[in-house]
């Protein structure tokens, strides 16, 4: 019988001590790993978040207010200045326009005006004609159509995600008359791919049909920008650019750079306050996972070092026979260490498992305390504000969408540094002690004893 | 031979220095039966572990199977507990959760003899000892007190040890057992050329000593 069967069998010397031992240890390792889980699964979210919305400066033409004028669009000439600027790493254009069923278009649109928009336009002085007392409502919902020469930048259409139900994008950044239908328009009018939709009297091949998950793009469609502004005379003009920084730490001497290039022509916003507000619960639940990792290595460390602090005392008296047949220092203290590591090992095995049970609870507890202060829920539509033309918002999520889609992180690295953590545990927190008693002079302890 | 020369033990007890072996020198033939007797307090203990280097003197000099003990460094101490000596306790300091024969095996462990020639000469001592059968699977709990000390014996001859060191190995049994245990002890010195120092109180035991060194206030007195 070796050091290591010794050292296993020792461990279980005291069958209730052992198991209340294990237990504690337990939840220190369960707790360890849930915020060792924790803290990877929020800093992966706020890497995508940083990277996904925090990066973006948006350049619209100043004072313009949806359809409703107030400026002049932005050139291609303008941006081109901006794409040049260092840190620059993407720009998205998009062009915005609508389309009067039976006017500018033979599709019918799938939206409705419903009591606010009718109530809206009736304030705008049409759409109500008056006939023996009783108004008729003649007001019917135009067709947004919207350019872009980039569909994989989100924020160009405000949407989490583009699911194509059938068909494909075309190349957006060519000047040709294909399209991208939203489902429900597609259904209005019986469109699918490879049918023709006529706009801007000219004819228009679906290329695809979309589910962006918002109605009100669903109820539109989408082309290469180049062809929607021939199509709509606007050729050169741009009613929104997305500006992609190379880092969110660029963020802000680039939109300096931008406005010193545009001036007074654009309003420019960045997507960092947006981002501080989806980044800082996150950044809250980081902090108190970071802690509590701490604490609970900390608490984890204590108790097997005074566990084995008490069986190291304990055996003194042994430890001082060890040493009068022979033992060595180094094998009373591997013995000692084998017996910790057989504690640690099975409470790291109980503790992984309940620490995986208990991740995502605990996990959706600390995002229920963190964004109770922080949950604006930032997101929803916005109607037809901002940038000249169709703005389709709220698919950034906002706060409670962000923290809503946390979930523990299980990888095979954090299997790893929590079994390297537990080992450590074991091995420094019984070394030291049985180290400190194996120098003692065997005499002194039998002595004593 | 085990030859003492001028040694002392003085340590400290609050502002007192207590001198609990003071200038003894002795000698032991090699194969003999040596004991140690004197009053509680005496130093008897203390020199047992001086000689077995449990403990380190303040000055003097130890020299057993030729070899000087006093000037060894910690490792060298180890390796000098592990094939020169064995010991024998009052209260026979067996490992309580090792069987009977895995503690008469663990000193021969420590000396890197392969498993199954220790485990061979851990049966055959048990063997000699009278601890036979299933009674060598059982652990100390389990054994009686004569048995135990019958174990921590086989124990000690495990690595075939120059000098056995015996502290009152007779101690905790009643005297029919203890006589056993004497005879048995001297026997097997005698089988395995071994020179046996014991402590006592035991003057019976003291009358079957080939040589007896009576300790008095830390001093050699006859």
């Amino acid at each position: 019988m070796g050091i290591v069967s010794r050292g296993v069998r020792n461990a279980f010397r005291n069958v209730i001590r052992t198991g209340s031992i294990v237990f504690i240890l337990a939840i220190s390792i369960a707790m360890a790993l849930v915020m060792l889980l924790s803290l990877k699964s929020v800093q992966s979210k706020i890497d995508s978040v940083k990277s996904s919305v925090g990066n973006t400066i948006t350049v619209s033409p100043a004072g313009v207010q949806g359809f409703n004028g107030g400026g002049d669009l932005l050139t291609t000439t303008d941006l081109n200045a901006v794409g040049s600027l260092p840190h620059v790493s993407k720009m998205t254009e998009t062009l915005s326009d609508r389309l009067t069923p039976g006017t500018d278009t033979t599709l019918t649109a799938s939206l409705t005006p419903g009591s606010f928009g009718n109530r809206q336009q009736s304030r705008a002085g049409f759409g109500v004609e008056g006939g023996g007392g009783r108004a008729e409502r003649t007001f019917t919902m135009p067709i947004m159509v919207t350019g872009v020469n980039d569909l994989s930048v989100a924020q160009a259409l405000s949407i989490n995600d583009l699911k194509f139900t059938s068909g494909s994008a075309p190349d957006m950044t060519k000047d040709a008359n294909s399209a991208i239908v939203g489902m429900d328009l597609a259904a209005k009018n019986n469109l699918k791919v490879g049918s023709t939709l006529s706009a801007y009297n000219s004819n228009i091949i679906v290329a695809g049909i979309y589910d962006s998950g918002n109605r009100l793009l669903n109820s539109s469609f989408v082309m290469p920008i180049a062809a929607i502004q021939r199509l709509s005379n606007q050729t050169g003009q741009v009613s929104t650019a997305i500006v992609q920084v190379d880092s969110i730490d660029n963020l802000n001497s680039v939109k300096d750079a931008i406005s010193s290039k545009l001036g007074s022509k654009a309003d420019i916003t960045t997507s960092q306050e947006r981002t501080d507000q989806v980044v800082q619960p996150l950044e809250n639940i980081k902090t108190i996972s970071f802690y509590s990792l701490i604490g609970s290595l900390i608490a984890g460390s204590v108790i097997i070092f005074l566990t084995m602090l008490m069986v190291v005392r304990e055996r003194r008296k042994e430890i001082g026979v060890l040493k009068a047949i022979g033992a060595s220092n180094i094998k009373i203290t591997a013995q000692f260490v084998v017996e910790a590591l057989s504690l640690t090992v099975m409470a790291g095995i109980l503790g992984t498992v309940a620490g995986f049970l208990f991740a995502n609870p605990i996990l959706n507890a600390l995002v229920t305390s963190s964004a109770s202060g922080g949950n604006s829920g930032e997101g929803g539509p916005r109607g037809f504000g901002g940038g000249g033309g169709l703005r389709f918002s709220g698919g950034v999520g906002g706060v409670g969408n962000t923290l809503r889609s946390l979930h523990a992180i299980v990888g095979y690295d954090i299997l790893l540094y929590g079994a390297l953590a537990v080992l450590v545990i074991a091995v420094v927190g019984s070394a030291i002690p049985a180290f400190l008693i194996s120098k003692v002079r065997p005499a002194e302890v039998m002595r004593n004893d | 031979m085990l030859k003492v020369e001028k040694l002392k033990k003085e340590f400290k007890s609050g502002d007192t220095e207590v001198k609990a072996v003071n200038d003894i020198s002795l000698s032991v033939p090699t194969g003999s039966f040596s004991v140690i007797v004197g009053k509680s307090g005496s130093g008897k203990s203390t020199l047992l572990s001086l000689l077995g280097a449990l403990d380190k003197a303040t000055s003097g000099r130890i020299e057993v199977d030729k070899q000087d003990i006093t000037g060894l460094g910690d490792n060298q101490l180890i390796k000098y507990r592990r094939n020169k000596i064995g010991f024998v306790f009052q209260n026979y300091n067996l490992v309580p959760n090792l069987t009977a024969l895995e503690n008469v095996m663990l000193p021969m462990e420590y000396a890197g003899v392969p498993a199954g020639t220790r485990k061979e000469r851990a049966e055959k001592l048990l063997n000699e000892v009278g601890i036979t059968g299933d009674k060598q699977k059982r652990k100390p709990t389990r054994l009686s007190g004569g048995e135990q000390q019958r174990v921590a014996i086989a124990r000690a001859l495990g690595n075939k040890p120059k000098l056995i060191l015996a502290d009152e190995p007779t101690g905790n049994l009643d005297s029919a057992t203890g006589r056993l245990i004497i005879d048995l002890l001297r026997q097997l010195a005698k089988d395995e050329k071994t020179t046996i120092v014991a402590v006592t109180h035991d003057e019976g035991i003291a009358k079957l000593a080939d040589k007896t060194f009576t300790l008095k206030d830390g001093k050699l007195v006859s």
